[in-house]
This record gives C-alpha cells, structure tokens and sequence, in this order.
C-alpha cells in the first residue's frame, strides 16, 4: 500500500478518510502555494498563458508608457544639443535630478538580486515563486540607472572616455577616482544579473520551449540553448548558481557602497561621512524590496497569476520590509546624530533647513514614509496579507526613499563651506520629463518582458511543492519544510 | 549488431530509482543511463551517482584571471606610463583594492557561467533525445543498450511502469520540436562542423578564436602596426604652440578684462610727449609709487629692496632702457615677479608720465 503511494505522482494525492484531517489539508493548500500542487502541465499553463493574452488594456499601458519613453529621448536629445542649461543646474547645485535617479533606481535593482540570492543561500521557502520577478526588475532598474551618468553627461557621446582602452589620443581613465569605481562596479553588477536571471531562466525557456509554437517556439528554442534537463546539466547549473549566489552579494553590497562614496569620498558637508555606505545599501534593500511589492502587486493583478503570488507571499516580503524600516531608521538616527552632535555651522543650517526651513515638507514626508508609516502599519498580519493596504504603504516607501535621495543631493549640495556660494535648486522642466520617462521606461521593459519571460520560476515552484510537505503532530497538521544539500 | 536507444516515462522518483537499480542488475553502467526531470532531483533519490562537475574550478581560474585583468588596469598600465597626479601615488593601495575586487568577481561569474554552458554542452546544435513531457514533471530514464539487451531493458521500463515509451534504432533523432527550419538550420551548422558529439566544443573554439583574433586586431590599431590614418591624430591637425604668433585680433565686440593695454597687444593709449609738465607729473608719481622699491636713482636700491627677492631691476641700465614704452606700460599694470601691479595706483595718463620720468633716468 505505502509502496503504491509513493508511485503516485505528487499532484493526485488522495485525500484522507478523515474528515477533519481532510478540512485541515484543504485550508493549508488554500494557504500555501508549495502544498498546493496541480498537474505541471497546468502549472505551466498558468505561466504561459498570460504571456499571450495582449488585452485591450495591455496596449494602452504600452503606447502611454511607451510614449513618455519617447519624451524622455526627445528631451535627452533637446538637452545634447543646447546643453545642460536649459535644466535647472546652475552653481552650486551641480548634481541633481539625474543623480537623484540614478541613487534611486540603482537602489531599485538591489532587491532583486538580494531576494534570489540571499534567500536562496538562505532557503527560505517563500522566495520561489518571487525571484523571477525581482531579477528581471534588478535588471531593468540598473540598465535605466545606468542611462543616467550618461545623460548627465553634457556631451554624452563622449561616455566612453571612461572605458580603459588603448587609444591613439593616450586617455587613460584615473583609478583614484570613486566616478570610476562606480563604472566598474555596475558593469559587473548589471552583466553578472543578466547571467544569473539566465541561468535560472534556461529550465523555463526549455519549458516554454515545449508548449509553445511557431516563432515562439523558435525563439525559446535558441533561448534554451538545447536544454534538457539531464542530470549533468542540473548539477552543472546548481553550482553555477551558488557560485552566483555567493558572488553576487558582495557586489551587490559593494556597489551601493560605492555610490554613496560618490558622495562621502568628497568634503562636502552633509556627504562626508563615514556611515554613508551601510546607510546606504540599507537605504537601496528597503525602496528594492517595497518595489518588488508593488511589481508582484501589479503582475499578480495583470497577469492573473493568483495561484503562484499568494498572500503568504506578501507576507513575507512585508515582514522583511519592516525589518529593513528599522534598520534605515536607525542608520538614518546616526547620520543626523553625528553630525549634530559636531554643530558644525554648515551641518546646523542643514539640519534647520531640513527641520524649519524651505525643505521642511519634504523632510516631514520622508520621516512619515519611511519611519512612521511602515512601522505603524506592517506589524499587523492584516495589512501584511491585504494587497491593496500593502501596496499603498509600498508606495509610501517609494516616494520616501527618492525624497530621501532628494534631500541628500541637491538639498545638501546647496549648502557648503564658502556661504558666498550658497543655492537653491529648482526643478526645470527638461529633468522632470526625463525622470517621468525614467519610471516609463523601467514599466515599459516590464510590459515587454511580461510577455516574453516566463515570470514565475517553474522549475523552483515545482520542486518547492515536490519536497514540502505535511505532518501530523497531535491533532494539528505542520507544514515540513525540506531542502536538501 | 545494431545498438538501440530506449527512452521512457515515469511518474515519480521511486519507480525510477527502482528501475535503476534493476538495470544496474542487469548490467547496464551507471554512464549508460541518463535521466532526464523538469526539476534537479538530488542524485541520491533516484540512486544515481553524484554528477561532479568542473564549474568550480573554472570559477578559480576566472577569478584568477579576473585579478590579473584588475592589476594590469590599476598597476600595471600606471607603471608603464605614469601620470603623476595631484602629489597622489601612482598606484594607491585602496582604490586598487577597490578595482581588484570588483573585477575578480567579474572574473568569476563569467567564468562559471560560461563554463557552465561550455560543460553542459550549450549550444546544443544537434536534435537530441529527448521527450517534450519531461517539462510536465515526468522523469525520462534514457538509455543506449546492444540489441541483444534491448527487450529485456524495455521489459524492466516496462513493469516499473513507463507510460511513455520510446525505442529507436540508433541515434535518429526522437524528438523533432515543433518549428522545423530552425531545426534545419542546427543540422546544417551540426553537419558542416563534423557531427553531433563536437559540435558544442567547436562551437566554443570557434568563439574563442574569434575572440582571440578579433582582440589582437583591435589591440593592434592604436599602436600603428595597420597604418590606418585617423583623423584625430595630433600630428596631422595644425599645431599652434602656447602664445605662438601671429596673434590674433580680438572680436570687436569684446569686453577688455584688463584694461585698454590688452586689446591687440599694444596700448590702447598713445604715450604722452615727453613735455616738462610730464616730466614733473613723472617724477612725484615715481616719488610715490617707485622709489621705495626702485630707489631715488632708479638703480633699485629703495628702502623695500632688500626684501624682495628678485631684487627690483636697475632702471638706469641699458638693459631696461632698451626695452619699449610698451613694456614698461605693462610692467606697471600687470606686475612682475615681486613687483607688483600698479594699475589700482596710477592711472593710464599717469602711467605715462612715470615712463616718461624712467626714460630721464637714464646714465
Ligand atoms: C614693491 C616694490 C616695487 C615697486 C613699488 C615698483 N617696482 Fe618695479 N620692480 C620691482 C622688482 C622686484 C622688479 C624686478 C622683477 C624681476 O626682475 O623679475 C622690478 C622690475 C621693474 C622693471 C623692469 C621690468 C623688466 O622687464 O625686467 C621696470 C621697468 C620697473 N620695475 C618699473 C617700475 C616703475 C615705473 C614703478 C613705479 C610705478 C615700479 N617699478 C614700482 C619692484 C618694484
């Protein structure tokens, strides 16, 4: 009998006799997305499926995203060809908006890699079927930050400059400076994305691969690379992926660090400081994570994909987002503390600038977005399950975070140790487009991939529902979990 | 004697790590067995032989390599051709940390990843064996026996209960994906590069030297061994040296910064006639403004003169009087060395006067 049971493929287990055994099993499968198994073949369809569908809905978000895409380049193109004063730089603010984005959406890309890579060294459960939409959200946000150096550029053409190549005009790039170690840094951070959402992906290219026809089918076929799934290639692939998983955190880590070094490496006051670099990673994970929230939020609705995106999901990255509210609030408390604490006169107008002064609103807003709200609304499991309660305070956190980005950049720029050359940065209209079209353009290669990469990792969801599993102690049932080594 | 290649279906683990075991018993080698899943099942549930691959060992040698790359960039290019900064060291030990790190784990991801593939043998240009269910969560046992085994292998498939089950004489092709001419295309490049089995290495070789290849071209150019002419080179475009003449006029509408003796080169004034009115004016401006570097006598022995250092010049020689009005005028304005400028002290008419003066002063 028990040697039947285990021929029997794990998505037609029988339910039990008992009747009250039976009810428990149904709740936990309501509950659970890896106790809840269906027959893969419907598994698959379920991701396949929306792929397809390009409702009436999906090209209206397409051409009006897509259009503020275009705006941003018209502008970016206005902008190279009068040059970088028809935006509201001018002396001493000469770092803003641009640079502004740039913090914000490398910030962005930080969660994604943190979610699969981190939660997977960590084998936690609940990451299966996220880290396929947090990857592709790290990627999009870097390739978008990654634009903005170079549209801050005033002849962005020149970008190249930077690239260490042997050249006739002997331009060498300088090591000593932190502009270059940013370069370095992202460059590896961006590709070595790419290659890990990759590798991941080739299992659900190959899946893609054999349910799909025509040019389709074409596409997945070359995408897949002739994948099988042999027991070479998952060995092979297993390994690449914690080689990955381990490498990519330090980068990870050290790529925010760097950037907040644009920052503390120089002796404006307000940015030299040594706390800037974990304050700011911290800082990156919190917007990153509130970000994929909102991702998840938005395909789940889209794309239909209720079975995978549980609430139980949202839980998790809710209490994980909570956990990083804290842990910005108290990096933040020594940044202010420090300072405060030296009362040196150009750090005092700051303070009171932030505290009294024009900046004020904003200021208020960032502490009600990052300190208050998070903290006063994700310890209760209602909020954490409720997706529209969860998204909204998301959404606090996003706008929280890029005006904390605001007030370090052309707020604090403002002021600085010769008051003769103090200002005021007002915002034109050429960077407003351009940061609008910044967010357009991370939906708009969103809204395309949506409909090409396969967004739930299937292999990982059907191995997470292949190893859990229920026990019975007492008269409760307890959820097993089991990840192998 | 003709060799079959066998392929079935199971459900679930156990069935598969039965039939497994029963083919082992037969005789089967564990290298002649393949299996297939939609999911990495440990090698242990299914009694298969741990798989040990190379990936990590190539990710050494790629973060080595990585290294090298980071201190050729930082130290090695600075030391063959040093540009001092700033009094900042030509290679500082925290920015090439910095730089050596980010490109050891550049080095090292690429090399797993690339390694991964080359070790899986990615591309696979050639049609496989394979069954499209195994991405519905079924487990495909492959397997290539001798005739001779044949039937007993597909009895033991069989009655662990394969519900697919494919036989196939040889390496024919079982599965043929759906969407032909890309397939096509594969054989073709399969066949053109000599069969199935090295088409994944000749593909990689084939990169490799490409990249190989490309990269030396590439390195060859900026260092003139294909003479291709740029337009951008220094020595083809005019060269005009610092302050190199004729000089050119200034635009009409150009705001003088430094006051009129500036426009063109020459004093925008005409020098005043040496009359007896200027030469008076001269002389007390010298008295006021001159003499207590220069002296009364002009020689440079005012009450000043001993601590500047240049010394101030002797006016009355022949050395200074022979240089132009023109000169002088600009001394006065703009300063030299330790002298420094007059123009908030005289004015341009008095400054001709004194010039004037200096002129009488001489032996
Ligand atoms: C603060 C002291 C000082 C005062 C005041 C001063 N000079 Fe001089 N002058 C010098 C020194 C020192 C030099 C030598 C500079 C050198 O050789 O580099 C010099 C050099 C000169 C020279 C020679 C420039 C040359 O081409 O070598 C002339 C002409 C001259 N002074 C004229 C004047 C006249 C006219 C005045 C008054 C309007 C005057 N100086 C006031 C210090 C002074």
């Amino acid at each position: 009998m028990s040697e039947r049971q285990h021929d029997r493929p794990i998505w037609r287990h029988p339910m039990p006799k008992d009747e009250d055994l039976a009810h428990q099993i149904e709740h936990e499968r309501e509950q659970h997305l890896l106790l809840d198994p269906r027959y893969p073949l419907h598994i698959d369809e379920g991701v396949l499926d929306p792929m397809y569908r390009q409702g009436r809905l999906f090209w209206l978000v397409c051409v009006i995203v897509g259009g503020l895409v275009a705006a941003w380049g018209a502008t970016w193109l206005v902008q190279m060809f009068y040059g970088l004063g028809i935006t509201g730089l001018k002396r001493p603010v000469m770092w803003a908006l641009y640079i502004v984005n740039f913090v914000y959406f490398i910030g962005v890309g930080h969660a994604g890699t943190f979610i699969s890579a981190a939660l997977r060294v960590l084998k936690v459960e609940w990451r299966r079927p996220i880290s396929r939409a947090a990857e592709t959200l790290t990627v999009f946000a870097l390739i978008t930050a990654a634009m903005f150096p170079i549209v801050h550029l005033g002849r962005s053409w020149k970008f190249y400059w930077l690239l260490p190549y042997p050249n006739e005009r002997q331009i060498w790039p300088s090591y000593h400076s932190p502009l270059l170690w940013d370069l370095t840094a992202i460059l590896t951070y961006l590709s070595c994305s790419i290659l890990f959402a990759y590798i991941a992906l080739l299992p659900d290219f190959a899946m893609a691969r054999d349910h799909t026809i025509g040019w389709r089918h074409t596409l997945y076929d070359i995408l897949s690379l002739g994948w099988r799934g042999t027991e070479r290639e998952w060995g092979n692939q297993e390994t690449a992926l914690n080689v990955f998983s381990f490498g990519i955190i330090p980068v990870m880590f050290s790529v925010h660090t760097i950037v907040s070094w644009d920052f503390a490496m120089t002796l404006q006051p307000g940015w030299h400081s040594t706390v800037f670099g974990p304050y700011f990673v911290i800082g990156a994970l919190f917007s990153g994570v509130a970000a994929v929230i909102m991702v998840m939020a938005i395909a789940r609705k889209g794309m239909r994909l209720e079975y995978f995106l549980r609430p139980e999901h949202f839980d998790g990255m809710a209490k994980f987002l909570l956990l990083l509210s804290f842990a910005w609030d108290y990096f933040y408390f020594n940044d202010v503390l420090v300072p405060w604490y030296g009362q040196d006169p150009v750090e005092k107008t700051i303070f009171a600038l932030l505290t009294g002064g024009y900046v004020s609103p904003i200021f208020y807003l960032m502490i009600f977005s990052n300190v208050i709200l998070p903290a006063a609304t994700l310890w209760s499991k209602r909020v954490r399950t409720s997706i529209p309660a969860l998204f909204v305070v998301c959404l606090f956190v996003q706008i929280g975070m890029y005006l904390e980005r605001y007030i370090i950049v052309p707020v604090t720029l403002g002021q600085n140790y010769l008051p003769f050359d103090w200002g005021v940065y007002t915002l034109y209209l050429p960077e407003s487009l351009i940061t609008v079209g910044a967010f357009a353009l991370v939906a708009f290669l969103y809204l395309i991939a949506s409909r090409f990469i396969p967004l739930i990792p299937v292999w990982e969801v059907y191995e997470g529902q292949v190893l859990q599993g229920l026990r019975r102690i007492g008269r409760a049932l307890v959820k097993t979990r089991a990840e192998p080594d | 004697m003709s060799r079959y290649v066998l392929l079935g279906l199971f459900h679930e683990a156990t069935p598969t790590a039965n039939t497994i075991e029963q083919l082992r018993a037969v005789g089967i080698s564990d290298d002649q067995v393949t299996v297939m899943s939609g999911m990495p099942y440990r090698p242990e549930m299914l009694g298969r032989p741990r798989h040990r691959g190379r990936v990590w060992r190539f990710a050494i040698v790629g973060a080595l390599l990585g290294a090298a790359t980071a201190l050729f960039l930082t130290v090695g290019v600075w030391l063959l051709y040093p540009l001092v900064q700033g009094g900042q060291p030509i290679t500082p030990i925290p920015p090439t940390l910095i730089i050596a790190f980010e490109v050891t784990m550049l080095g090292t991801m690429w090399a797993s990843f690339l390694s991964m593939l080359f070790e899986n043998r990615f591309p696979a240009f050639k049609s496989q064996l394979y069954d499209p269910r195994v991405t519905e969560g079924h487990i495909g046992v492959l397997l290539e026996v001798d005739e001779k085994l044949a039937d007993q292998v597909e009895a033991i498939l069989k009655a662990n209960g394969a519900h697919h089950f494919q036989r196939v004489e040889e390496k024919r092709p079982l599965f043929k994906p759906r969407g032909g001419t890309w397939q096509d295309f594969k054989e073709r490049i399969a066949a053109a590069i000599g069969g199935p089995d090295v088409g994944h290495r000749k593909f990689w070789l084939a990169v490799l030297t490409i990249l190989v290849i490309g990269g030396a071209i590439g390195a060859l150019v900026p260092y003139g061994v294909f003479p291709i002419s740029f337009p951008t080179q220094m020595e083809n475009q005019i060269s005009i040296a610092y302050e190199q003449g004729p000089r050119r006029a200034a635009p009409a509408a150009a705001v003088p910064v430094q006051g009129p003796v500036l426009i063109a080169g020459l004093p925008a004034t005409a020098p005043i006639p040496a009359n007896a009115n200027s030469l008076q004016r001269g002389e007390v401006l010298y008295g006021v403004t001159c003499i207590v570097c220069h002296g009364a006598t002009g020689v440079g022995n005012g009450k000043l003169s001993g601590f500047l250092s240049p010394k101030p010049a002797d006016l009355t020689s022949a050395s200074i009087q022979g240089i132009s009005d023109d000169a002088i005028f600009l001394v006065i304005t703009q300063g030299l060395d330790a002298m420094p400028s007059l123009a908030e002290n005289l004015g341009v008419q008095d400054r001709w006067d004194v010039i004037n003066y200096v002129r009488r002063l001489k032996k």
